[in-house]
């Protein structure tokens, strides 16, 4: 018989008893402190600033005004909001399919028989447990256009040197290619548990029909993959969608506001300018886009598993 | 027994999570605790804390506990949770920007209570602080704060660069035009290969909506006073700064920065001084020391900032005290700012921390004008103070004022935008902001 059935009995007819309700609220009793701060944390801010995007509060005063759908209607005529959705989504497609071909890439070498796999492992991973702020304060100084290492190294194959940080069209580039850097070591690893996974036995059945290693990888590793790409997908979509750290650091949203991305502006209006009703406001639009995609693929993902 | 231990973990935890939130208790010796907020930074601390001990001797009733705040956004976000908790400090140090949130949260003592109260200052003593402070510690009109330092912003220069360019390295430049054009003498593209060797003047400019971006205006804000402008009319229901001064000051930046390719240079501008690839910059007198420091083998000074086709005028700035209403003991934080604004006190503070003294009656000290004698850089800034701009600071919504100032800013010298365009556009934001505030407020 099964636990639950065992311990409370059936809900039909059975006579609750002192005993049994105790028994029932011991879980809970444990699970309070979490509980606690999971609703104090987590679920009332999410409820309360559904609340603020409707109101008008600078955190000071007492009380917030009722202002309907005036947030929501300033966030549509607003075009700063229309570039940082922009830059959000330009952000969003260019590090994550980088991401999975290069975490991918790294976890299908790791996986063969090479010399240091462990070492090399530990150093892929490595920038994943760094501070954002910190690896964001070294990347700041290998992009800087006079003493950094990245121009250093175009100047020697002729490439020229391109202005990183300072330069609109350069700087989200830059941005991803750090977001990339920082981000792939724990895909990397969500891959190799992926391919371990994959039986050995399809490879040795392949190798006797003779197919390539390219064949192999397509046919084989790709296929039985999948599960893991996507979720690696939602999760980098999700991650991504949401950065700000390294943004603040790295280029605080400059220059000329093109790497400004949601949650930037979102700190910047509840932090700095105090409109918690309008920062609410851009971070349920956030909420909503992140909702899109999560539906769209776990829907993917039942139709094909 | 299970139940009962089971009761005993859960009580546990909740004590632990409460830990720490208790109310301090009073002193056992009665005296009063003042907690005074700032965000002194590391080299300041010595000094005040020199300052508080003197203060603590002449007051033996009153205890000063000072406690450090990360500046800037930190502060502010700590004050409103403060505010919100009823765990306000006795006497913060705030930015002038602070001060519309808290006056409309009631947060905050108007000062004039005290000054006009019965330990309060003598007729005529609040005239002899600088007018522009005094504008600053007030909010619409109303005193809310007073000063507890003053700075502004002066030039820095390389004597040598000046002797090797030809100039008189005793005559800084005077005028907009000679900045043009020592600028151009001091810029230097050895291999002529696009990339200056040497760059000539300094023009900041940050990401508008980064930690830097208001540091960028408030430097700017000299240039547009000097060409006779305002940031805002009187009546405050208005921007200016997209008027002719405003487009003259920026025209300026704009061709300095462009002309020497700033973009490609770096923006620790100091440390460039110091390695000798710039030969002149704009700073305050906080970072004196600094450049004490890091400057080597070579002759520099400090000049005022070049007089505008208007006047001569440099940015002021400051921190101020405000007593909070939560306070326990708001005639005892009173007793200290009064203490902290007084000559001696101004002309201690000035000469251990390096600020500027807010009074310039401090001059009268013998002590004080000997330290002037002996530190000419100090001297400078301290005479500046005379140029200090009685300017109109901005009640209603002035960081995002100055965040739209700072992205016309971006845009006319990093996107090449054309000036009055990029003025414009952002006077154009920001009036709409200050319809929507005054609009409020009439409510």
């Amino acid at each position: 018989m099964n636990l639950v059935a065992k311990y409370y009995g059936s809900a039909f007819g059975k006579r609750l008893t002192k005993r049994k309700v105790v028994d029932f609220l011991t879980p809970f009793a444990f699970l309070s402190p979490s509980i606690v701060i999971i609703g104090l944390f987590v679920l009332f801010p999410v409820f309360f600033s559904f609340y603020l995007s409707f109101q008008k509060w600078n955190m000071f005063s007492s009380q917030s005004t009722f202002v309907g759908l005036e947030n929501y209607s300033r966030l549509i005529a607003d075009p700063e909001f229309w570039q940082v959705l922009k830059n959000t989504l330009i952000y969003t497609v260019g590090t994550v399919p980088l991401n999975m071909v290069v975490a991918l890439f790294v976890a299908n070498e790791l996986n063969k028989r090479i010399i240091g796999k462990k070492f090399l492992r530990t150093l892929f991973f490595a920038p994943v447990v760094i501070s954002p702020v910190a690896a964001a304060v070294i990347w700041r100084w290998l992009y800087d256009p006079n003493v950094g290492i990245i121009n250093y190294v175009f100047d020697i194959f002729g490439i020229g040197s391109v202005n990183w940080l300072n330069d609109p069209d350069a700087a989200m580039i830059a941005l991803i290619i750090m977001g990339v850097w920082k981000t792939f070591g724990i895909n990397m690893v969500l891959f190799s548990a992926g391919l371990q996974a994959i039986p050995e036995h399809y490879y040795e059945a392949a190798d006797i029909d003779g197919a390539g290693k390219f064949s192999k990888f397509w046919h084989i590793t790709i296929p039985l993959l999948t599960p893991t790409t996507l979720f690696i997908m939602i999760m980098s979509m999700i991650a991504s969608l949401q950065v700000f750290d390294i943004v603040y650091v790295l280029t605080s949203g400059g220059p000329l506001g093109s790497t400004k991305v949601l949650v930037f502006q979102v700190y910047e209006y509840a932090f700095k300018f105090f409109e918690m009703g309008y920062a609410s406001a851009i971070a349920y639009v956030l909420f909503a886009i992140l909702f899109i995609f999560t539906i769209i693929q776990i829907k993917l993902m039942k139709v094909k598993y | 027994m299970k139940k009962t231990t089971i009761l005993l973990v859960v009580a546990l935890t909740y004590f632990i999570a409460s830990c720490g939130k208790g109310e301090k208790s009073p002193s056992a010796d009665g005296s009063k605790t003042i907690t005074f907020w700032h965000s002194f930074v590391a080299s300041t601390i010595p000094a005040l804390n020199d300052l508080i001990k003197d203060f603590e001797l002449e007051h033996p009733g009153i205890k000063i506990n000072a406690q450090y705040i990360p500046s800037g956004d930190a502060l502010i976000q700590k004050l409103i949770t403060s505010v919100q908790s009823k765990t306000a400090p006795d006497i913060s140090w705030l930015h002038a920007d602070f001060m519309e949130d808290l006056v409309e949260a009631d947060a905050v003592f108007k000062m004039e209570e005290f000054v006009n109260g019965e330990n309060g200052l003598p007729d005529g003593e609040l005239d002899k602080i600088y007018p522009a402070l005094i504008q600053y510690s007030s909010w619409q009109g109303t005193l809310y704060s007073l000063p507890m330092e003053a700075t502004n912003l002066a030039l820095i220069y390389n004597k040598d660069m000046f002797r090797k360019a030809g100039l008189d390295p005793e005559k800084p430049p005077a005028t907009w035009d000679e900045l043009r054009e020592y600028t151009t003498k001091l810029t230097i593209d050895e291999d002529n290969n696009g990339n200056f060797e040497q760059v000539g003047f300094f023009v900041p400019n940050y990401p508008a909506a980064g930690p830097l971006g208001n540091w960028m205006v408030w430097q700017f804000s000299s240039f547009i006073w000097q060409a006779g402008g305002y940031l805002i009319s009187t009546d405050q229901s208005k921007v200016l700064y997209n008027e002719q001064p405003g487009v003259d000051a920026l025209t300026l930046w704009k061709d300095l920065y462009r002309a020497q390719s700033l973009n490609k240079f770096t923006n620790d501008y100091d440390i460039a001084f110091a390695s000798q690839r710039l030969a002149m910059a704009m700073d305050g007198p906080w970072n004196l020391p600094r450049y004490a420091e890091i400057v080597k083998d070579f002759d520099y000074g400090f000049a005022f900032l070049p007089e505008g086709p208007d006047k001569r005028a440099t940015v002021v700035g400051g921190e101020y005290l405000a007593i909070f209403k939560q306070s326990k003991h708001p005639d005892a934080a009173w007793e200290f700012i009064k203490w902290i604004i007084s000559p001696s006190t101004q002309a201690k503070w000035a000469m251990t921390s390096g600020y500027l003294p807010v009074r310039k009656d401090v001059v009268e000290i013998p002590e004080f004008k000997k330290y002037l004698e002996d530190h000419p850089h100090f001297r400078v800034f301290f005479e500046q103070m005379d140029y200090s701009q009685a300017q109109r600071p901005i009640d209603y919504g002035g960081l995002e004022i100055y965040r739209h100032i700072a992205e016309a800013m971006e845009k006319s010298m990093l996107g090449n935008m054309d000036v009055k365009k990029s003025l414009n556009e952002a006077a154009y934001k920001s009036n709409l902001l200050l319809d929507s505030k005054w609009g409020a407020n009439k409510k």
